[in-house]
C-alpha cells in the first residue's frame, strides 16, 4: 500500500512555508472560490499564472505535484465525459442519441482545468503547512465558536493527536500486509476474498491502536493533562509583514480578476 | 534452496523529499542449509534485505533469485518459491489476529492449500518445536498469553509452513534474558532438525557466534564484510567501524596481546578465550 500523496507535507523553507497558517488557510479558501466566479480567458490566464508562481515559490518537486494530480484522474475522467456528452449545443458528431457538441468540449475542458486548479491550490496549502500548523490555524480560526460552547480546543487536540498517528498507522498497515503475505495471505482476487483477507491486517491494527491510545492516555494523565485549563503554545502564531504583504497581493489579484470578469 | 542476490538496490520513497537508499548494489550468494548471521547498526538495511529475500519488496534495481528463478516474477512458480521462505518480522507477535492459537498457527499451512489432517499435524509439530503444549495452548485465545508465549506462537505460525529458508529479524528483541536463551537454543534445534537455511538478524554477537557459520555485515546499505563467523566477529576494527560492540572475549584477548602476550584474538566464546589464555600461560585446563 502506497502512502497517500494528497495532503502530504513537504518540509521546506520557502516563503510559503513561513507564512502564518491562518493567512494561508484564508487565502486558499479565496483562491479556491475564484475559479467558480471568473469567466473570461484573461482571468483564467491570470489566475493560472498566479498559481504557477506559487508552485515555483513553494519549491514543490514537479513529481510530487504530478502524483497529487494523478489521484483525481478517476473523477476527472468521469467529469470529462459527463460534460462532453450532456452539454447541449451544436452537434459536432452524432451517433444515435449521443451527440458530441462544441460546447461540450469546451465545458468538459473547462471543468477539468478548474478541477486541476482546485487540487493544486489545496495541495499547496498542505504541501507547505505541517499538519500541526494546520491544526493551530484551524483552532485559531474557529476560536470565535467557543462562545457558542463548541469545544474548539479539545477538537484541535483530538485532531492533532489523530494527525500525529496517521504516518504510524500507515507504516503499521504496510508492515502487517507484508508479514501476512509472508504467511501466504493473498491480497488479490475478487472483492469478497479481498475483504476477508483484510482481517489479518485490521485485527492487529485495532489491537495496537487501542493499546497505543491507552498508553497515550496514561502518559498524558501522568503529566497532569486536563482538558479545561487554558494552554499556552510552544510556537505562537504571529502575523508578520510577510503575511500582510501576502494578503495585499491576493487582494490585488481578486480586484484584478473582478476587473477582468 | 540456493539464494542469489544480484546488484540489489532499494530506494524508499523514490522521487519524494523523503527518498532514502536502504540498499546499494548488494550481491550475495547463499547455499542451501547455510546458517548466516546478518549484523549492522540500526538503519543499515538489514530488514530491507531480508524482506527482499522473502519477495516482499520490489527492487529498485537488481534482482533476487531463488533456486534460479527471479522471486518477483508473476505466476505460480515464483509464488510457491516465495512461500518456501519463512520470514519472522521484528516483534512477530504483533501480527497475531485469530481467536485461538491453533487457528493462528494454522493460517499459513491453510494458505498453502493443505488438507485439514496435514494442517493439524503441522500445527502440533510447530507448537512443539517452540516448546508449547498443543493440547493445552492450542485452544486458548492468543491475547490471554504472556508476551513470550505470543512470540513463540508467532514463530510457530511460520515454522508450520515448513519453510526451506527461515529468516528471523531480531528474534529476541524485547525478551527477558531467560526467554532469549531458550529461544536461541530452540532456533539451533529447528535448524538441526530440518536442515533449512537459517538467516538471523541480531545484535547478540555471542549467541550468533554459537549458532551461525557465516556472518554478513551491512553498513549504510552496503555489504562491508562477508565471511566465516570467527573472522568477521573477531575483527574489532570492522565492528567498531560499523558501531557494534566487540565481543568481550575478543576485547580481552586483544588487551592481552597489546600488553605483550602472544595470544590469538579470534576466540569468540568465553570458554574458547579461557582455553587460549590458559595455553598462553602454559597452564593445563582442568579436564583438558
Ligand atoms: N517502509 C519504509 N519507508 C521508508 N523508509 C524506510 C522504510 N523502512 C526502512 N526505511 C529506511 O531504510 C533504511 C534501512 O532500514 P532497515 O532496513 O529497517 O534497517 P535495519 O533493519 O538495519 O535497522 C533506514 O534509513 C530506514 O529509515
Ligand atoms: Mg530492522
Amino acid at each position: 500500500m502506497k502512502a497517500i500523496p494528497i495532503g502530504m507535507y513537504v518540509p521546506g523553507d520557502s516563503i510559503l512555508h513561513r507564512l502564518d497558517p491562518r493567512v494561508k488557510m484564508g487565502v486558499t479558501l479565496v483562491l479556491m472560490t475564484i475559479p467558480f466566479a471568473i469567466h473570461s480567458p484573461w482571468s483564467y490566464l491570470t489566475l493560472s499564472a498566479f498559481i504557477a508562481t506559487l508552485v515555483l515559490l513553494a519549491g514543490v518537486p514537479p513529481r510530487t505535484l504530478w502524483r497529487t494530480l494523478r489521484t483525481v484522474f478517476g473523477i476527472a475522467f468521469l467529469m470529462f465525459f459527463l460534460y462532453l456528452f450532456t452539454t447541449p449545443g451544436e452537434p459536432l458528431l452524432a451517433v444515435g442519441p449521443i451527440a458530441l457538441t462544441w460546447q461540450g468540449v469546451l465545458a468538459a475542458g473547462g471543468q477539468i482545468y478548474r478541477l486541476c486548479l482546485l487540487v493544486i491550490t489545496a495541495s499547496l496549502l498542505t504541501f507547505t503547512t505541517s499538519p500541526m500548523q494546520l491544526t493551530h490555524g484551524l483552532e485559531a480560526m474557529l476560536s470565535p465558536l467557543e462562545r457558542v460552547r463548541l469545544p474548539v480546543r479539545e477538537l484541535a487536540m483530538v485532531l492533532t493527536i489523530a494527525l500525529r498517528f496517521v504516518p504510524t498507522l500507515q507504516e503499521e498497515i504496510d508492515k502487517l500486509a507484508k508479514a501476512q503475505r509472508a504467511r501466504g495471505a493473498d491480497f488479490t482476487g475478487g472483492p469478497l476474498r479481498r475483504a476477508r483477507n483484510l482481517v489479518p491486517i485490521f485485527v492487529p491494527i485495532f489491537v495496537s491502536a487501542f493499546r497505543r491510545a491507552d498508553e497515550l492516555a496514561t502518559a498524558m494523565d501522568a503529566r497532569g493533562f486536563r482538558s479545561t485549563p487554558h494552554r499556552t503554545r510552544m510556537r505562537r502564531l504571529h502575523l508578520g509583514y510577510r503575511d500582510l504583504l501576502a494578503m495585499l497581493i491576493v487582494l490585488g489579484l481578486v480586484l484584478t480578476l473582478i476587473g477582468l470578469g | 534452496m540456493h539464494i542469489r542476490v544480484e546488484n540489489l538496490t532499494h530506494i524508499y520513497n523514490q522521487g519524494t523529499p523523503l527518498e532514502r537508499t536502504a540498499l546499494h548494489e548488494v550481491n550475495l550468494e547463499i547455499e542451501a542449509g547455510e546458517r548466516i548471521g546478518l549484523v549492522g547498526p540500526t538503519g543499515s538495511g538489514k530488514s530491507t534485505l531480508v524482506q527482499h529475500l522473502a519477495g516482499l519488496l520490489q527492487p529498485t534495481t537488481g534482482r533476487v533469485l531463488l533456486a534460479g528463478t527471479p522471486i518477483h516474477s508473476k505466476g505460480a512458480t515464483a509464488r510457491s518459491l516465495r512461500l518456501q521462505v519463512g520470514l519472522a518480522f521484528q516483534y512477530p507477535e504483533d501480527q497475531i489476529f485469530e481467536q485461538s492459537v491453533f487457528r493462528e498457527v494454522a493460517f499459513g499451512p491453510r494458505n498453502l492449500g493443505l488438507d485439514e489432517t496435514e494442517v493439524k499435524a503441522r500445527v502440533h509439530w510447530a507448537l512443539e518445536m517452540v516448546g508449547l503444549d498443543p493440547a493445552r495452548i492450542g485452544p486458548r485465545m492468543p491475547f490471554t498469553l504472556s508476551g513470550g508465549e505470543r512470540r513463540r506462537v508467532a514463530l510457530a505460525s511460520i515454522l508450520a509452513m515448513r519453510p526451506r529458508v527461515l529468516i528471523l529479524d531480531e528474534p529476541t528483541a524485547g525478551q527477558d534474558p531467560q526467554g532469549r536463551r531458550a529461544l536461541w537454543e530452540k532456533v539451533g534445534q529447528w535448524q538441526q532438525e530440518t536442515g533449512m537455511t537459517l538467516i538471523i538478524v541480531s545484535h547478540a554477537l555471542e549467541e550468533l557466534a554459537r549458532l551461525v557459520e557465516r556472518v554478513i555485515a551491512l553498513r549504510a546499505g552496503r555489504v562491508v564484510a562477508d565471511g566465516p563467523t570467527r573472522e568477521v566477529l573477531s575483527d574489532a576494527r570492522l565492528l567498531r567501524d560499523i558501531g557494534l560492540d566487540v565481543p568481550e572475549p575478543v576485547a580481552l584477548l586483544q588487551a592481552l596481546r597489546q600488553a605483550g602476550k602472544d595470544v590469538r584474538t579470534d576466540r569468540l566464546l568465553p570458554a574458547e578465550a579461557a582455553a587460549e589464555i590458559a595455553s598462553a600461560w602454559g597452564l593445563r585446563r582442568a579436564g583438558a
